[in-house]
């Protein structure tokens, strides 16, 4: 029952997060076991999901710290992102999926904890209130990491078109 | 510096968060200045892209091993994972400290001193423990003694001052 639930949702987070999908694999079955075990002290009064997210939070950021997942390369975005897409207009989408592959790599580019928000916010498209209630911080604190992720994005962004387009 | 400040305003201003005052601020800035309008356009597309990122699906490799997760739990359920619990830190501290004296009187030099000293301190208490007993049996024969004569007294008094016959 919690697989069928909440394995797709624990998986697309790790596999954001990381960028590898084997890592992203070995990661969800991993935060499974550390979900079995930790069950007990879940309290039923609050919200079950911000609960197992949080938990996928503190283990993608504690496996992150120990063995520093921005030093390793995330997959090729066109490997299991772009095919998924839809391809409604060639044109536009060439910028898109330009766009997108820039953002992918990019997000390599963030602190854990920046890349945590931008993950939550940008791409789960979370509210403010539930990235801060999963990430346990005030949501002052979240706006400032998501303003800071959002202008780093940005500047690798416009790094990125200016090399690709000044070749 | 108006450009750093303008900067920290865009993710409220794309948000629509910022007071009219800020945003008229915000939107006279950006008419001025090319540089922080490009990077608008670009935070924009930039959020945009990542909202459009799609879900992927696991492999269904995957979710075998997780369905298979619970009953391998069962299996380990009597596991040891009660001894790394923080509140048993200071039980272990304690035992540790206690198997290293008891090391340290094992294979220690002095050991038969100890025994002795140990032998000796245990008759010595034995011995005072007797010295007691005898003592309280001491006490209790003149309690008795004492309880006799005190019965003999309380029936000889005549609280009232009746005759006897």
């Amino acid at each position: 029952m919690l697989v069928d639930m909440y394995s797709k949702k624990v998986f697309n987070m790790a596999y954001q997060f990381s960028g590898s999908y084997q890592e992203a694999e070995d990661l969800t079955q991993d935060i499974f076991l550390k979900l079995y075990h930790q069950l007990g002290k879940y309290d039923f009064e609050k919200n079950f999901t911000a609960w197992l997210l949080t938990l996928v939070k503190n283990y993608l950021i504690d496996m992150y710290r120990r063995t520093k997942l921005e030093k390793r390369q995330r997959d090729d975005f066109d490997k299991h992102l772009h095919s998924v897409s839809a391809m409604d207009n060639p044109e536009s989408d060439l910028h898109e999926g330009e766009n997108k592959r820039i953002l992918w790599e990019g997000l390599n580019r963030l602190s854990s904890d920046i890349r945590m928000a931008i993950v939550l916010k940008e791409i789960q498209g979370k509210k403010y209130e539930e990235v801060a209630e999963i990430l346990g911080l005030p949501v002052g604190t979240v706006k400032s990491r998501i303003n800071r992720g959002r202008l780093q994005l940005a500047t690798i962004l416009h790094d990125k078109k200016e090399k690709i387009h000044g070749l | 510096m108006v450009c750093d400040k303008i900067q920290n305003l865009l993710s409220p201003y794309v948000d629509g968060e910022l007071t009219p005052e800020a945003k008229a601020e915000v939107d006279a800035h950006l008419s001025s200045c090319r540089e922080c309008a490009e990077l608008l356009s670009l935070l924009k597309i930039a959020t945009a892209s990542l909202a459009a990122f799609p879900e992927v699906e696991p492999s269904p490799d995957l979710k075998a091993r997780l369905y298979a997760i619970p009953d391998r739990k069962k299996k380990f359920r009597f596991s040891l994972d009660f001894l790394v619990k923080p509140a048993l830190q200071p039980v272990f501290a304690a035992a540790t400290v206690l198997l290293i004296i008891f090391s340290f009187y094992m294979f220690g030099p002095y050991k038969n001193d100890i025994d002795k000293s140990v032998n000796r301190q245990i008759h010595r208490g034995y011995s005072q423990i007797e010295r007691l007993f005898s003592k309280a049996g001491s006490v209790t024969d003149s309690l008795g003694a004492y309880a006799n004569d005190v019965l003999v007294s309380l029936k000889k008094i005549n609280p009232l001052g009746k005759d006897e016959d």
